[in-house]
C-alpha cells in the first residue's frame, strides 16, 4: 500500500539533564521536546491530597508566554499521565512534569506525550502501563497519514491525537479537530494502535540500552 | 519546592579547596567550562550547555509600529525564563529578584552595547519596524546562569533569518522562505559576559562558578566583552570591595575567555551554514551524541495498514447503532426550550415524591427556567416555588446540616422558598457554598 | 479467521506479553509488563517428569512470589510498574532495580541528613524525600533530657529510619534498639558531601560490590553511605578526597570491566 504510514525518525535520549529526578528528550522528525520531572517532592499545603501525590503538568511554548492553547495541552497530558501514574502510592507529594517545546515541526501534543512518558520511565516514578502519543491527519486525497509534518497537519481536513496505553492497547485520549466520520475514527485508532507497537519497541530498546551497562 | 540545603560541611570543604586552588569538577582557578553549542532545525534556535546547564534560545521577529521617540530603529526584546525544570527552586511565573537581575544585565549586554544595528530593522520610518524577540529557557541550572545565556542570546540571533521585505509606495509585501532567500541581522559585534566569583572577601577568585561554588561565593563580578576587548556592561554585586588591580586583572582574563568563545561560536555557526548549503542533515537529532547509552535513534518505521480498514468495519458492526434521539424541541415558556426526555431528579426525598411527580419532565430543565425566571407570568411562581424547596434539599445537605436538624421540616422549607423567590439569592448562595469549599 | 483474530487480538498480547518471572530475571522490564508467577522448584520437575511420576499430588506445590519494589500482583499474575532490571533472591522475591535519584524512605534504611531546623524536642532533617524526618534530641548515644546532643543546623547526621511510611512523617534515629549508636549520630565537620544515583548507592553497599574495597587501595579514605544517594568521602588532603569523590560518581556509568582498567590506570599512575 502507498500510504503515508510511516513514523518519522524518531529518537530519545533519557537522563540527560542533572538537576531534575528524571528527564528525556523525545525527537519526532524535526520536532522535538524535552520533559524534566521532579517527583515524589514536597508539596504546597494548598495543593497537597491526602490520599495521592498532585500530578502537575507545566508545559512551556519555545516562544512567548503560555497561552490557552498551551493550558488545554497541559490539562490533556495531565489527565493521560493520571491514567497512568499511581499516584497513590505516594501522598502528599508532587509529581512536576515540566515540557519544554523545543522545535515544533508538527504532532507536537504527541511528541509531547512521549516524551513525558520517557520522563516519567526516567524518574522511575510507579505507573500501571505506558502511554504513547500519536497524531493522525486526515487528508481529504490520501487518506491518513501518520505522525504528519507541521505542513501536512495544515493542509489536513481533520487532525487526531491518541494516547494510547501498552496493557492493552486502550485509548487513553482523544483529541481531534475538523470533521471526519465514524469509521475514520476507528481507522485512526487501529492505525495508532500499530503505531504504538513501535512506539512501545522503540521505548523497550532505549531502556534496554540504558540498562546495559549495569 | 525546595532547593536542597547546603551542609555546613560542604560549605567549609568548598571554602577550604578554594584556598588550595582546586575546584570540584577537578578545574583549576581561571578554566572556564566546555561550551557546546548545537542548532535546531529552524533558524534562530540553539541550545547551549556551558558544562551541565543548558539554555534553550529563540529568536523570532513580527512586524509592529515603532515606539514614538525612535521612529527608525527597530526594537529588540528579551526575555530570559528560569523555567521550574532548571531547578527545584525555581517557581512557574515568579519575578525572582534573580531573574529580574539576570533580565536586566542581558539588556544591559546586548541592547544597550548596540551590537545589533537597529536602524536596519525599521521597514517604514515612523509606521513598521521589525520586533525582534529573543526567549531564552534555562533548562538545567548548573550554575553561571547568566554567561550560557549571553551566548545563547548571541548565537541565536546570528543564526537566526528573517523575512526579506520589499517597499512600493507605502505597500509593504513580506515574502516567504521559498520565494526569497530570508536575510540575517546585522550584527556589529558579539558581547559575551564572563563571571567572576571572589572568596573570601576578595582574596580568592574562580572563574565561571558552578552552581554550589556560586552558593558560597561573597562577590561576583560580570564582565561583558566582545572580541575587540571592548567592555560592554560590567558589574559587580554582592557588595564586596574590589581594588584596581583585580578588575583590571578580571578583564584581561575577560578578553582571553571571548576570544576563545566567540572562535568557536563563529566555527559552529560557519558549520551550520556549510551543512544547510549543502542541504545535509541538521537539527537537534544530529547533535545527539549517538554513543551514549542513554541516547537511542531509530529510523523511519513503516506501519503496516493493511487490515486497518477491515478492523475498523469489524469494531463498527459490533457496536450497537445509537438509538433515534428525540430532537423535536419543546417550548415551555418564551425563552426556554427543552430538547429529550428530560431525566428524573435522583436527588429528591421520598416524602416529597408525590408532589415532584408531576414536574418530572420539567426536571432536567430546572436552571435554565431560573436564569429567565423573571419574565415569567405570576401564576408561574407559586410552583417554581415548589420546586425550589427541592433544589435547597441538595444544597443544604453539605454543609448546613445542623441547621436541618434544628428546623422544624415544615418552616425550613418555607423559609428556603422565600430566599429562592428571587433567583439572585440561590447564586448568591452558590458563590458563598464555593467560597466555604475553598477556604477548606 | 479474520474475526477470530481481532477478538482475540487483546487477549493474544496479554499473553504474548505475559512470561514466567525467572525467565526475565536479568533483564530490563518496564511498567506494565505482566510476569506470571514462577513455577517453585518442585512443580518445575513435576512438569518435566510428569510421564513418569503420575502419582505426585499436584495441589500441594503452589505458585508464590513475593513482590518487592517495583512490581504489584494483579489477579494471577504481577505487574510491573517501574523500570530498571529485574531481579530475584532465592526463594521467592523479586524486584526491580532502576536508577532513580529521588530517594523514599524506608523503614531501617540508613541515609544522611541534613539538619535544617531545631523545633522544640526535634531536629528536622532533610534526607532528600518529599518531607523533612523528625529527629528527636533523645535518639542520640548518651543523650537525655539535661544532657542534650550538641547538633547545629547544616550539620550533617547518619541515622536509621524508624518510622517511613507513605502516610507518616519519616522519624530518624541516631540509635539502635539497645541504645548504642553504632556508628550513627552527627559526623563531617571535614570532608566532602555529594550526590549520586540510589542505583549506584545500592551497586557500591552490596555485599560483593568491590568498588570501595579496590578504590581503599589506592588510597585511605573514610566514607559514609546513605541509601538516599547521599555520599560522604574525607581523604587526607583536599586533593585526594576530590579524586575519590569523582571516580566514585563515574562508576555509575562504568561496566565491572571498565572500572578494573580504571583502577588499573591509576594505581599504575600512583607507583
Amino acid at each position: 500500500m502507498d500510504r503515508d504510514c510511516c513514523l518519522r525518525v524518531f529518537a530519545c535520549e533519557q537522563n540527560l539533564l542533572s538537576r531534575p529526578d528524571g528527564s528525556a528528550s523525545f525527537l519526532q522528525g524535526d520536532t522535538s521536546v524535552l520533559a524534566g520531572i521532579y517527583g515524589p517532592a514536597e508539596v504546597k499545603v494548598s495543593k497537597e491530597i491526602f490520599d495521592k501525590a498532585t500530578l502537575e503538568v507545566i508545559l512551556k511554548p519555545k516562544i512567548g508566554l503560555p497561552a490557552v492553547q498551551e493550558k488545554n495541552q497541559e490539562q490533556i497530558i495531565r489527565n493521560t499521565c493520571e491514567a497512568v501514574v499511581l499516584a497513590t502510592l505516594h501522598p502528599r507529594t508532587s509529581i512536576t512534569i515540566v515540557l519544554q517545546v523545543v522545535s515544533d515541526a508538527g504532532s507536537l501534543l504527541a511528541c509531547c506525550l512521549n516524551a513525558a512518558c520517557m520522563g516519567l520511565l526516567d524518574a522511575g516514578l510507579p505507573m500501571k502501563s505506558l502511554f504513547c502519543g500519536v497524531t493522525c491527519a486526515l487528508d481529504s486525497e490520501r487518506g491518513i497519514i501518520l505522525d504528519p509534518t507541521d505542513k501536512q497537519e495544515k493542509e489536513s481536513r481533520a487532525l487526531l491525537t491518541f494516547a494510547i496505553d501498552s496493557l492493552e492497547k486502550k485509548v487513553l485520549m482523544i483529541t481531534s479537530r475538523g470533521s471526519y466520520s465514524i469509521e475514520e475514527l476507528q481507522q485512526c485508532i487501529a492505525t495508532s494502535q500499530k503505531a504504538a507497537d513501535k512506539l512501545f519497541q522503540f521505548y523497550r530498546d532505549s531502556v534496554s540500552r540504558k540498562y546495559s551497562k549495569s | 519546592m525546595r532547593e536542597p540545603p547546603l551542609s555546613n560541611c560542604e560549605k567549609s570543604f568548598l571554602l577550604k579547596a578554594i584556598q588550595e586552588g582546586k575546584r570540584l569538577d577537578g578545574r583549576e582557578t581561571y578554566d572556564y567550562r566546555n561550551v557546546k553549542i548545537s542548532f535546531g532545525t529552524d533558524y534562530g534556535c540553539c541550545i547551549v550547555e556551558l558544562g551541565k546547564t543548558r539554555v534553550l534560545g529563540q529568536v523570532s521577529c513580527e512586524l509592529v509600529p515603532p515606539k514614538i521617540n525612535r521612529p527608525t530603529e527597530g526594537i529588540i526584546f528579551f526575555n530570559l525564563e528560569l523555567s521550574p525544570m532548571a531547578s527545584p527552586a525555581f517557581e512557574l511565573g515568579r519575578q525572582s529578584e534573580l531573574l529580574v537581575k539576570l533580565n536586566r544585565l542581558l539588556e544591559r549586554c546586548l541592547r544597550n552595547s548596540k551590537c545589533i544595528d537597529t536602524e536596519s530593522l525599521c521597514v517604514i520610518a515612523g509606521e513598521k519596524v521589525w520586533q525582534v524577540r529573543v526567549d531564552l529557557h534555562l533548562l538545567n541550572h548548573e550554575g553561571n546562569i547568566i554567561d550560557a545565556a549571553s551566548i545563547a542570546a548571541i548565537v541565536a540571533l546570528s543564526h537566526f533569518r528573517r523575512h526579506d521585505v520589499s517597499i512600493q509606495g507605502n505597500e509593504v509585501t513580506v515574502y516567504t522562505p521559498e520565494e526569497r532567500e530570508p536575510v540575517p541581522l546585522s550584527i556589529h559585534h558579539m558581547p559575551i559576559c564572563v563571571s567572576f566569583a571572589f572568596f573570601q572577601q576578595g582574596t580568592y577568585l574562580l572563574v565561571d562558578p558552578s552552581e554550589r561554588e556560586e552558593r558560597v561565593l561573597d562577590g561576583l563580578l560580570v564582565i561583558a566583552m566582545n572580541k575587540h576587548r571592548e567592555i560592554c556592561t560590567i558589574q559587580s554585586s554582592g557588595g564586596i570591595m574590589l581594588l584596581k588591580e583585580q578588575v583590571l586583572r578580571c578583564s584581561k582574563i575577560a578578553g582571553v575567555k571571548v576570544t576563545e568563545i566567540t572562535e568557536l561560536i563563529q566555527k559552529a555557526l560557519e558549520n551550520d551554514k556549510n551543512v544547510r548549503k549543502e542541504g545535509g542533515k541538521c537539527g537537534f537529532v544530529e547533535s545527539m551524541p549517538k554513543q551514549w547509552i542513554t541516547a537511542f535513534k531509530v529510523e523511519k518505521a513503516l506501519v503496516d495498514m493493511s487490515d486497518v480498514e477491515e478492523k475498523a468495519e469489524e469494531i463498527l458492526s459490533r457496536a450497537e447503532t445509537p438509538a433515534e434521539m428525540a430532537s423535536k424541541p419543546v417550548l415551555w415558556a418564551p425563552g426556554t426550550a427543552q430538547i429529550g426526555e428530560g431525566l428524573e431528579s435522583s436527588w429528591r426525598d421520598m416524602e416529597e415524591e408525590g408532589e415532584v411527580e408531576d414536574e418530572d419532565d420539567e426536571g432536567g430543565i430546572d436552571d435554565p427556567t431560573l436564569a429567565v425566571s423573571q419574565n415569567i407570568d405570576m401564576e408561574d411562581i407559586p410552583r417554581k416555588q415548589e420546586k425550589n424547596s427541592d433544589d435547597v434539599i441538595i444544597l443544604s445537605d453539605s454543609e448546613e446540616d445542623e441547621v436541618i436538624i434544628l428546623e422544624p421540616e415544615e418552616s425550613r422549607k418555607n423559609t428556603r422558598s422565600k430566599h429562592y423567590a428571587v433567583p439572585s439569592a440561590k447564586k448568591a448562595t452558590g458563590g458563598k457554598k464555593k467560597k466555604k469549599k475553598f477556604t477548606l | 479467521m479474520q474475526i477470530v483474530h481481532v477478538l482475540g487480538l487483546s487477549v493474544y498480547i496479554m499473553l504474548q506479553m505475559a512470561v514466567r518471572a525467572e525467565q526475565r530475571v536479568g533483564q530490563p522490564v518496564l511498567p506494565g509488563d505482566v510476569l506470571l508467577m514462577p513455577l517453585q522448584e518442585g512443580e518445575q520437575e513435576e512438569e518435566e517428569n510428569s510421564a513418569l511420576l503420575a502419582l505426585r499430588v499436584p495441589s500441594q506445590t503452589r505458585l508464590r512470589m513475593t513482590c518487592g519494589p517495583g512490581l504489584r500482583q494483579r489477579g494471577g499474575s504481577v505487574l510491573v510498574t517501574r523500570s530498571g532490571i529485574l531481579c530475584h533472591r532465592i526463594p521467592v522475591l523479586y524486584w526491580v532495580d532502576s536508577q532513580q535519584k529521588r530517594y523514599v524512605p524506608v523503614k531501617g534504611d540508613h541515609v544522611i541528613g541534613i539538619v535544617t531546623a531545631k523545633s522544640g524536642d526535634v531536629f528536622k532533617v532533610d534526607v532528600g524525600g518529599s518531607e523533612q524526618a523528625s529527629l528527636s534530641y533523645l535518639a542520640f548515644e548518651g543523650a537525655t533530657k539535661r544532657n542534650r546532643p550538641n547538633v547545629q543546623v547544616g550539620d550533617l547526621v547518619y541515622g536509621q529510619f524508624v518510622v517511613a511510611n507513605k502516610d507518616m512523617e519519616p522519624e530518624l534515629v541516631c540509635i539502635d534498639s539497645c541504645g548504642r549508636a553504632v556508628g550513627m549520630g552527627v559526623f563531617g565537620h571535614e570532608g566532602l558531601l555529594f550526590k549520586v544515583s540510589l542505583g549506584l548507592v545500592r551497586k557500591l553497599l552490596a555485599p560483593q560490590g568491590e568498588i570501595i574495597q579496590e578504590l581503599g587501595k589506592i588510597y585511605p579514605f573514610e566514607i559514609v553511605i546513605g541509601m538516599n544517594g547521599r555520599i560522604w568521602v574525607k581523604a587526607k588532603t583536599t586533593q585526594q578526597t576530590l579524586i575519590v569523590a569523582n571516580i566514585l560518581e563515574a562508576c555509575e556509568h562504568m561496566t565491572a570491566e571498565q572500572r578494573k582498567q580504571v583502577f588499573a590506570k591509576f594505581s599504575d599512575n600512583m607507583m
